[in-house]
């Protein structure tokens, strides 16, 4: 009992591990919003287009 | 010379093997003039991973005692049904990115923990080598499926390739159980007498479930997302053939 060592640190390890968690999916969501801003341009362009031909 | 004719003569001694010839004969000349007619409709692909997809159909005839044959056929026509239900209904384009996220996230926070625990970021284990490989079929989907323009065709090609790609899920799965491995079973402890388990304790479950139950909502989120994405992606084209075709 006297020479018992804690447990090891593993808090670093435990941010590091979180960090990639959320910066994975935060990089997922960040694509999906941009796409759907692109789509979202594209159907005003199109909003255009079509009352131009009509 | 006349030997070597006389050698090449033996197997035609025997009445098993002439029959096998017939029968080698008549399935040739049938499955030749099929196979043409399958590629001409450019499914030769499929006519390759059926092929392969009845190997496992026998393997189960095999032990359960069955005949091969019958093993081959069940298991064919599942497979064409799958790859048939894949190509026209399934979304799986939408899954599989979010596979790909979730794989990465597992692959990479997985050396992260091995780092304290194993002293090592990375080993040639056979989950680590078999989750990476799921990983890498994954991408090599998307790829796939990002370099045909046809629509018809890259529903067919990626149905096939998902149904084949989808093998490494369960082998991934059982590798830890197949193989000697370090990575240690959680789920299921392979030998209840083993000293020394690597079953979970109350508080690991606690853990285990409550992340499994918030990673799920995520997918299920992203995946919604994902799919109304698609959708907006499809009416938008839609409108720009009809624009271009007026």
């Amino acid at each position: 009992m006297m020479f018992q060592e804690g447990p090891a640190d593993t808090l670093n390890y435990m941010i590091a591990g979180y960090a990639v968690i959320l910066g994975t999916i935060g990089l997922y969501i960040v694509s999906l919003i941009m796409r759907f801003r692109s789509l979202r341009q594209d159907d005003v362009l199109l909003d255009e287009i079509e009352a131009e031909q009509a | 010379m006349t030997e070597f004719f006389q050698t090449l003569l033996i197997p035609f001694q025997y009445e098993y093997m002439v029959r096998a010839m017939w029968v080698s004969a008549l399935i040739g000349g049938t499955c030749g003039f099929l196979s043409s007619f399958v590629t001409l409709k450019g499914w030769s692909l499929m006519g390759d991973a059926l092929s392969h997809a009845v190997v496992p159909g026998v393997a189960v005839a095999y032990i359960l005692g069955l005949p091969f044959s019958l093993g081959a056929f069940v298991a064919g026509l599942l497979a064409a049904g799958a790859m048939a239900f894949i190509k026209a209904k399934s979304r799986i384009r939408e899954d599989a990115t979010i596979g790909i996220v979730f794989t990465f996230i597992n692959v990479v926070t997985g050396a992260i923990w091995a780092r304290p625990i194993w002293n090592t970021w990375w080993t040639w284990d056979p989950r680590l080598v078999t989750a990476t490989i799921m990983e890498l079929i994954y991408i090599a989907y998307m790829m796939l499926r990002q370099g045909i323009d046809d629509p018809d065709r890259r529903a067919r090609f990626s149905a096939v390739y998902g149904i084949v790609g989808f093998i490494s899920v369960p082998i991934t799965f059982a590798s830890i159980r197949i193989f000697r491995t370090i990575h240690p079973v959680v789920v299921g402890s392979s030998d209840p007498t083993a000293l020394g388990a690597f079953d979970m304790n109350a508080e690991m479950r606690v853990a285990f479930f409550f992340s499994l139950f918030t990673f799920t909502l995520i997918y299920i989120t992203l995946l919604w997302y994902r799919l109304r994405l698609q959708q907006q992606k499809e009416k938008i084209e839609e409108r720009k053939l009809r624009a271009l075709s007026t």
